[in-house]
């Protein structure tokens, strides 16, 4: 800590701190422009000039002076003042004076000063900027005319996203922010360049005109996307959802969101939106009432183990919990399951046998203390951006090393020094293992491994697993396999990270248990920086694996329910939020099971392809209607309350829940607060919370880790035929599941299905960009646009799973890698 | 006093007064001669044969009967215009706020004064309504 004088007030402040941090500590607010807390100091507005009384009284900028000892600092002295003023008259000498039409107005640094400043006229003439207007894409619209140069959008693209799409260009006067060659824009929207600018030259095209920045109320909310838990500040008007807001100190992620959580906040008030519950009558659904809707379900309900239940992990934890509850106590089923059924396997299975605990041992504000990270798969930036974002800025201010393994290369992949192994699909479990054999071989094992219980039975199990066998069929060489064991293995902290989803099948409880394995032979769990991380698909993934809505003590779980629903042993099928039909793998399958259930009841935000097929549809909230709470996938606990008033017509799952105990004849509780402290006082990890201490910040739910090893299984690599490529299925960059479809800032970018090819496929093939293909595989066939890339192997095709109009579960079954056949 | 004398006297004084000039103004035969300061009905200004309005809602802003409403939208040239432009002169208590607030000198409040209607509906003063007449 130093300690030092401004504004003849005595102050501390850290080391490494700058006068304009210090001052911001010690509530002293020194006006600025181009400085963001995200951000490395730039010094390029000039706004912050203050004086040091050690340097003779000259005026130096305080964003990028250091703090230091016995410093004193003045911030406001006429002279100051005089000298801002002039900054000022400089700037809106170019900019121009049409606050009344730009969207920034109420909300521009540049206004507020100007207005602070009381600068009303201006001593210099000069002519306006007459830069062309960039209209070009659908969500960030550029007007170069009202930019003050204070490279926070460049800086933060570069920093932080690690796109780079803006820059300087031009010199001297002519000065802007452009991209490449002057092109228009086409990066990956993720609208953090329009979050940081400070004017109103980059702005969010879907909320143009919409309303003015005072007229709208500010409600902090958890995005609803991702398992991440980014923080949203969303803005509101007429009970609508407008925007998303920018706020710099709110969340880990410190107000940086993606595409999706800043352009995908449109389903909220969707005119799609289901508005009444519907019942289907002579084979039609037509609307009706809560009443007969709610007395028709409940009567199919008290069927017992023929009921059974798919929740989506986009409910809250009261709701689950809830839920749960329900078809235990009042409906006496065992049979219900969430996420497909496999995609929490990596915790539920995996994590819970290595690790005795069913969450991840480390947190995302471990990525930026470690010192090396091992992705498994590069899919981790497009499943989880802003964890992405952490990943970019760990490597790139940090130093931290990484190293990828994965079956196609990625945006991870183009960080500086990043090491991307790409192997054959499917051969990632094996190559883990032969990473763990290297390191036992290389006798790099942690002193702390021996005690751990199973190392006898792993040592020997690992003994097929060599790293010359498994370069062979992973297609890469032994050295490049050992290397990565040696650096893992002799890094200080190290830290695993790996996507979980309904795409990822592969990435299942045997890839946990042989990541889990790595970290306990070399002892790197526990502690900062290190771990194994697994990152949940879906806004509260672990919260649905906290609340136990999964099958346990003999229940059937989704495979299962799908199958009883098809073999007549499920009569009842009650689907809250899911949406099967497109997300679930095999679609016909699902489409059979749905068909021949007696009664399918689906509760939905929307009139899903699975809620088409209903024989009763309840309409429900969106998490911006609704009070309860999210856990995020390094169990952050956070409580979201509503932003805007639901619709009469409406309900919450909950109160779903709640009314449907109550028709079965049980007690429900009266409020989402209530259910959650039964939540706190049964499940580990949660005791101690409640509603009212986690509305600031969330509260973390500590994960108790109890190291087992577990041995690997011989495992049949993926064959591969002549003429045949190796589809894998994933999660596209601007999406998140399904819901996604209904946000109209994904659909901009990304409207609809496509297969990812190589440059050398694409070529062999001749298919170019854009064609429409026919992918067949054994189960079907299918037409999708081609997209060729640079980042595919050849021989390997990805296609993202989450649209209704082009379900990739019609040519994939479920399995990590499947082969198809692509004619143009 | 013979109670029929108030009654004469009363009808000597109305008498008196149906010769005399009228002190008040005949409306609505006469018309009153209204100040350019008036403050009645609102008129839009219009400049190159459209409304000079930029839809900036400093108007229903600054309102304190919040008796404006302005929706905005994005013409053909990207340009910022008022979709909606409506005045609820139920509640409008002819401040003149609005006006002063404008930062293009759209608005202006005209003579007009007659603004009785039959129906509540009619009160709502639409965009076509408040357009200046060229």
């Amino acid at each position: 800590m130093v300690n030092l004088t401004i504004d003849d007030k005595q102050v501390t402040a850290p080391k490494t701190a700058t006068i304009y941090e210090a001052a911001k500590i010690n509530g002293i607010n020194i006006p600025i422009l181009c400085h963001d807390k995200k951000l490395k100091p730039f010094g390029a507005c000039r706004m912050c000039l203050v004086e040091v009384e050690q340097m003779k009284g000259r005026q130096i900028p305080a964003c990028t002076t250091p703090a230091t000892e016995g410093m004193i600092i003045r911030t406001s002295t006429p002279d100051i003042i005089k000298a801002r003023k002039m900054v000022l008259e400089l700037l809106l000498l170019n900019h121009p004076l049409d606050c009344p039409v730009c969207d920034k107005s109420g909300d521009c640094d540049l206004q507020n000063l100007t207005y602070e400043y009381k600068v009303n006229s201006n001593r210099f003439t000069d002519e306006k900027f007459n830069h062309e207007i960039d209209y070009n894409n659908p969500l960030i619209e550029r007007d170069m005319n009202r930019c003050v140069l204070c490279g926070k959008c460049a800086r933060i693209c570069d920093e932080i996203v690690s796109f780079g799409a803006l820059t300087f260009i031009d010199r001297g006067i002519d000065t802007k922010i452009g991209c490449e060659f002057d092109d228009p824009l086409n990066c990956e929207f993720c609208g953090s360049c329009i979050s940081v600018c400070p004017v109103g030259a980059l702005l969010a095209r879907p909320f143009k005109h919409k309303a003015r920045f005072w007229a709208m109320t500010k409600h902090t909310s958890v995005c609803g996307y991702c398992g991440t838990g980014c923080n949203v500040t969303l803005g509101v008007k007429d009970n609508k959802v407008l925007t998303t807001i920018y706020d710099e100190e709110q969340g880990f992620h410190k107000g940086q969101l993606c595409v999706r959580g800043r352009f995908g906040y449109q389903f909220i008030n969707s005119a799609q939106r289901l508005s009444k519950p519907l019942v289907r009558k002579n084979g039609v659904l037509s609307e009706s009432t809560w009443d007969e809707a709610l007395e028709i379900v409940a009567g199919r309900l008290k069927g017992g183990s023929n009921v059974a239940a798919l929740a989506t992990p986009r409910l809250t934890n009261e709701e689950l919990s809830l839920f749960k509850t329900m078809l235990l106590e009042n409906v006496g089923t065992k049979n219900f399951d969430h996420a497909a059924g496999y995609a929490h396997a990596a915790l539920t299975e995996g994590f819970a046998r290595s690790f005795g605990a069913t969450a991840s041992s480390a947190s995302i504000l471990d990525i930026q203390k470690s010192d090396f990270l091992l992705v498994i798969k590069t899919d981790a930036y497009e499943t989880h951006p802003v964890v992405g974002f952490e990943i970019n800025m760990a490597v790139k201010n940090k130093g931290v090393k990484l190293s990828i393994l994965s079956d196609k290369r990625g945006k991870l992949s183009k960080l500086p020094d990043a090491k991307t192994l790409v192997h054959r699909p499917g051969s990632e479990i094996a190559l883990l293992n032969s990473i763990a054999k290297t390191i036992l071989d290389e006798k790099m094992v942690d002193a702390s491994a021996a005690a751990v219980a199973g190392y006898a039975e792993l040592e020997k199990a690992l003994s097929g697993f060599s790293a010359e066998a498994i370069a062979e069929q992973s297609g890469l060489n032994a050295a490049d396999i050992k290397k990565l064991a040696s650096e893992y293995a002799s890094s200080e902290k190290a830290l695993i990270i790996f996507p979980t989803g309904q795409a990822y099948t592969g990435h299942n409880a045997v890839l946990a248990s042989a990541l889990a394995n790595l970290a306990i032979i070399t002892g790197k769990y526990g502690k900062e920086g290190c771990g194994v991380l697994c990152l949940s698909e879906k806004n509260n993934s672990q919260g649905a694996v906290d609340m136990g809505f999964y099958p346990q003590d003999g229940g059937l779980n989704s495979v299962q329910i799908l199958d009883a629903c098809i073999n007549g042993t499920v009569k009842t099928l009650f689907v809250a939020g899911e949406n099967p039909l497109v997300s679930y793998p095999d679609r016909n399958k699902v489409k059979a099971a749905l068909d021949a259930v007696e009664f399918l009841v689906v509760s939905e935000l929307f009139l899903t392809e699975t809620a088409a097929m209903a024989d009763v549809v309840l309409p429900v909230c969106s998490y911006a209607e609704k009070e309860g709470t999210f856990t995020s996938t390094d169990r952050r606990v956070q409580f979201i309350k509503p932003a805007i008033r639901k619709s009469v017509q409406i309900k919450t799952d909950f109160e779903i829940f709640s009314d449907l105990i109550t028709r079965l004849g049980g007690q429900p509780p009266l409020r989402p607060a209530l259910q959650f402290e039964e939540i706190a006082a049964n499940t580990p990890g949660y005791l101690g919370m409640n509603h009212v201490s986690l509305q600031k910040n969330g509260a973390f739910a500590p994960v108790i880790t109890i190291p087992a090893f577990v041995a690997p299984q011989a495992l049949t690599p993926v064959v591969s035929e002549t003429g045949k490529l190796a589809l894998v299925t994933g999660s596209a960059l601007y999406h998140s599941g399904t819901l996604s479809q209904y946000g109209e800032g994904p659909m901009h970018v990304c409207p609809e299905g496509y297969i990812e090819l190589s440059r050398s496929d694409a070529s062999a093939y001749k298919i170019a960009e854009n064609d429409l293909c026919t992918v067949s595989s054994a189960t079907g066939s299918m037409q999708l646009k081609a997209k060729i890339s640079l980042r595919m192997p050849a021989g390997v095709v990805f296609a993202p799973y989450h649209f209704s109009a082009t379900p990739i579960n019609s040519i994939w079954s479920g399995a990590p890698v499947t082969l198809v056949t692509l004619v143009k | 006093m013979n109670p029929i004398t108030p009654i004469i006297n009363g009808m000597a004084i109305t008498l008196k007064h149906m010769f005399m000039k009228p002190v008040t103004l005949q409306y609505p035969d006469e018309r009153p001669k209204v100040a350019e300061r008036f403050r009645g009905l609102h008129g839009l200004k219009v400049s190159h044969s459209k409304a000079k309005c930029v839809a900036c809602y400093l108007c229903p802003t600054v309102c304190p009967a919040k008796c404006i409403t302005v929706e905005a939208g994005e013409d053909a040239n990207h340009d910022k215009y008022a979709t909606v432009y409506e005045i609820d002169m139920l509640r409008c208590i002819f401040c003149g706020y609005c006006v002063e607030a404008c930062p293009v000198d759209a608005l202006k409040m005209t003579g007009e004064f007659e603004l009785a209607n039959y129906s509540r509906q009619d009160f709502i003063y639409s965009k076509e309504r408040l357009l200046e007449k060229q």
